[in-house]
């Protein structure tokens, strides 16, 4: 075996503006330091500001990158792996935005030859771009707007006249620019940060993958037993959680742990968390019809959605933790049924669910306190009331009334509203916060703030370290050793990629990943060439946000955590002690330091 | 003692409070052997039976807030919980 990556190598970039493309392949040491996915996509960026000097960016203007980069185990017979990085300017936070999506878009993005795509400029009249394997088409996209994602897909095929194309898209929110809209294919969303407002900021509506051609395997026979063996691992105990009922069952086990933000995180349990959970749409099936879904190629199928059997199956919501969080809990409302409508129609319109959510919960906190009038969507903006959820976001994606004021993210809207509505905009750098409870989570809380994403759950992972040990006790110099250390390790999964959904199948993750990674792209990575790799991608990612903006002032958590401590449940009483996180996160840019250094 | 199940454990026990026949106070492995004799389906998913300890990701919480410490008896007072590590969605 040689040390030579195989596998499609050619970065395709495409200017909107003038209707052009070209095309470069990465080299070897690229790959080796940067693995794909994430790392690849932020790699990608970072030598586009370089290369075009550029510092201050629009978000929204003809300058701002946005990028596709695949997972290098995607289409090959990896479990858990059909995956793809999206990064771009946040026009939430202004500040370096990298997502991750999955399934036959993912796939197919290598089956067109390509590691990645870039997408520049604005178009003069909405499009669909097309790659057709080497070719590239420019296609009016006039008549698919108004429609969702998942019609896009059927209307592209059609014209197409080809049921195998892969459709990424964004629905009426990405059209109209808000801030935190969504990008989906395949019925997987890139949701956080914004994608899909920049999206429609280029007039790209969608893009059309075909591509047939073969991917590489280094190591064929490796490859097959390494992923057998992984495979077998996806359908036992690690992950049956997921199976079984899906991550909604996170609902009651942290509202027992006093660990489940409430009313906008004013309070911690929740007296209505049974009705909004997968059990109780288990226990009640003859109400409730249950749909499984899940990305291509994985074994686990983790999406579980539920709807009333006397409606439409298509109206189907799905019951994850965070959608289901976000509109369930955080806006006090305990009706399964207006929380499924509310995700469902999120999905239709491309919104994030967290941000959508978060933006609801927060203005009905301003009703609460009396800085808004209740009526702004017609039925009542009260935490609770489950006929304001649907008002309220058909009001965001019209742009519409206090709508347009939400469409901007917690951050804007504090500004627009005032008083002391920026004490409780629950964000960080512009991201609304997700539903772990930070003021309990300590290893969490310095993640969350030092996240380069801002409020990101998935990109910090530091909630896991205190979630494995509740209760126990940990240094300073330990707990931002353990955010780093957790930080890198998302980092590595993001970039490789591998859904995190099987991180309990590894014995000993970074020995057995390099043993992967070597086996599908013959370049010899060990475990510690793997965490070099997330360290440099860390910096980058950094790199990037101090290029184009970022200060240490921007690491804040919401003032709500650092001033008042948990209301009620058995963690009553813990706060965050915003002079002893100021030192904690001291340290941990020292030790960010020193990985330079080292 | 009354143990409160979560996730799987609710799922494959048909039901969110058990009572499994177990003197009190007790210790971990006790209480580990008493509850896959009370429920065997839970031997293999929740429970690796052979060496009486939870498969990962699930876990024995106290009252929701902490795991015992090695050597602790714990009775139903402490609120025993069988929880699993939330994570993602």
């Amino acid at each position: 075996m040689s040390d030579s990556y195989v596998g499609p190598r050619t970065v395709l970039t495409v200017d909107l503006s003038t209707k052009s493309s070209h095309r470069f392949d990465l080299d070897d040491a690229t790959f080796t330091r940067v693995l794909g996915g994430v790392g690849l996509a932020v790699e990608l960026i970072y030598d586009y500001l370089v290369r075009n000097d550029l510092f201050a960016i629009d978000p929204l203007g003809p300058e701002n990158p946005l990028v596709f980069a695949a997972g290098p185990f995607s289409s090959t017979p990896v479990p858990a792996a059909n995956k793809h990085a999206i990064a771009t300017i946040s026009p939430l936070t202004g500040l370096l935005n990298e997502g991750l999506s999955s399934s036959h878009w993912s796939a197919v993005l290598r089956r067109c030859g390509l590691a990645a795509l870039i997408v520049t400029g604005v178009a003069d009249r909405w499009t669909l771009l097309v790659v057709e394997g080497d070719r590239v088409r420019f296609e009016e996209a006039d008549s698919l707007l108004g429609y969702s994602a998942r019609e896009v897909t059927k209307l592209v095929r059609d014209r197409l006249v080809d049921r195998t194309a892969r459709v990424c898209s964004i629905g009426r929110a990405g059209e109209d620019g808000v801030r935190y809209a969504s990008v989906e294919n395949d019925g997987r969303q890139a949701g956080r940060g914004g994608t899909g407002a920049v999206f429609g900021a280029k007039r790209l509506k969608a893009i059309a993958l075909r591509g047939r051609g073969d991917v590489a395997l280094a190591n064929p026979a490796a490859t097959a037993e390494l992923a057998a063996a992984l495979r077998e691992r996806a359908i036992g105990p690690a992950t049956a959680k997921y199976r079984v009922l899906g991550t909604g069952a996170n609902m009651r086990v942290l509202e027992r742990m006093g660990q489940l933000p409430t009313r906008n995180f004013t309070g911690a349990t929740f007296a209505g968390v049974e009705r909004v959970t997968p059990e109780y749409a288990r226990e009640h099936r003859g109400d409730y019809l249950e749909l499984r879904a899940g990305c291509a190629g994985c074994p686990v199928q983790c999406e579980h959605m539920y709807v009333r059997k006397d409606r439409d199956r298509r109206s189907a919501g799905a019951s994850e933790y965070e959608s289901v969080w976000a509109f369930g809990p955080n806006c006090g409302i305990d009706s399964l049924d207006a929380v499924l409508d509310a995700i469902a129609l999120c999905d239709r319109e491309g919104l994030d669910t967290i941000s959508t959510g978060g933006s609801i919960a927060f203005a009905m906190e301003c009703v609460a306190r009396g800085l808004i009038d209740e009526s702004v969507f017609g039925t009542p903006l009260r935490f609770g009331n489950a006929d304001v959820l649907v008002p309220a976001i058909e009001a965001i994606v019209a742009g519409r009334g206090f709508g347009a004021t939400l469409a901007l993210g917690v951050r804007a809207a504090a500004a627009a509203v005032g008083g002391n509505s920026a004490t409780f905009a629950m964000h960080v750098k512009g991201l609304e916060l997700p539903g772990y409870e930070p003021r309990a989570l300590p290893t969490y809380a310095l993640g969350l703030a030092t996240c380069t994403r801002g409020a990101c759950h998935n990109r910090a992972a530091t909630y896991d370290t205190d979630l494995r040990n509740p209760g126990g006790a940990m240094d300073d110099g330990e707990r931002a050793a353990a955010a780093i250390a957790a930080e890198d390790y998302a980092i590595v999964w993001d970039s490789l990629v591998l859904c995190k959904f099987v991180r309990d199948c590894f014995s000993d993750f970074y020995r057995d990943a390099a043993a992967l990674w070597t086996a599908v792209t013959g370049s010899s990575l060990d475990a510690d060439a793997l965490r070099a790799s997330a360290v440099h991608i860390w910096h980058r990612k950094r790199a990037i946000n101090a290029r184009i903006g970022w200060t240490p002032a921007d690491d804040r958590l919401p003032a709500r955590l650092t001033q008042e401590p948990i209301a009620d449940g058995v963690l009553v009483g813990l706060h965050i002690d915003d002079t002893a996180l100021e030192l904690l996160q001291a340290l941990y840019e020292k030790q960010r330091e020193q990985q330079l250094v080292g | 003692m009354t143990v409160e199940l979560f996730g799987l454990a609710r799922a494959l026990a048909g039901k969110a409070v058990v009572e499994i026949a177990l003197d009190e106070p007790t210790d971990i492995g006790a209480f580990i052997l008493a509850l896959v004799s009370a429920y065997p389906e839970f031997d293999g998913s929740i429970i690796d039976g052979a060496r009486a300890a939870f498969i990962e990701p699930n876990l024995l919480l106290l009252d929701g807030r902490r795991a015992p410490v090695a050597g602790e008896t714990f009775g139903s007072a402490d609120k025993p919980c069988v929880v699993f590590l939330a994570s993602g969605g």
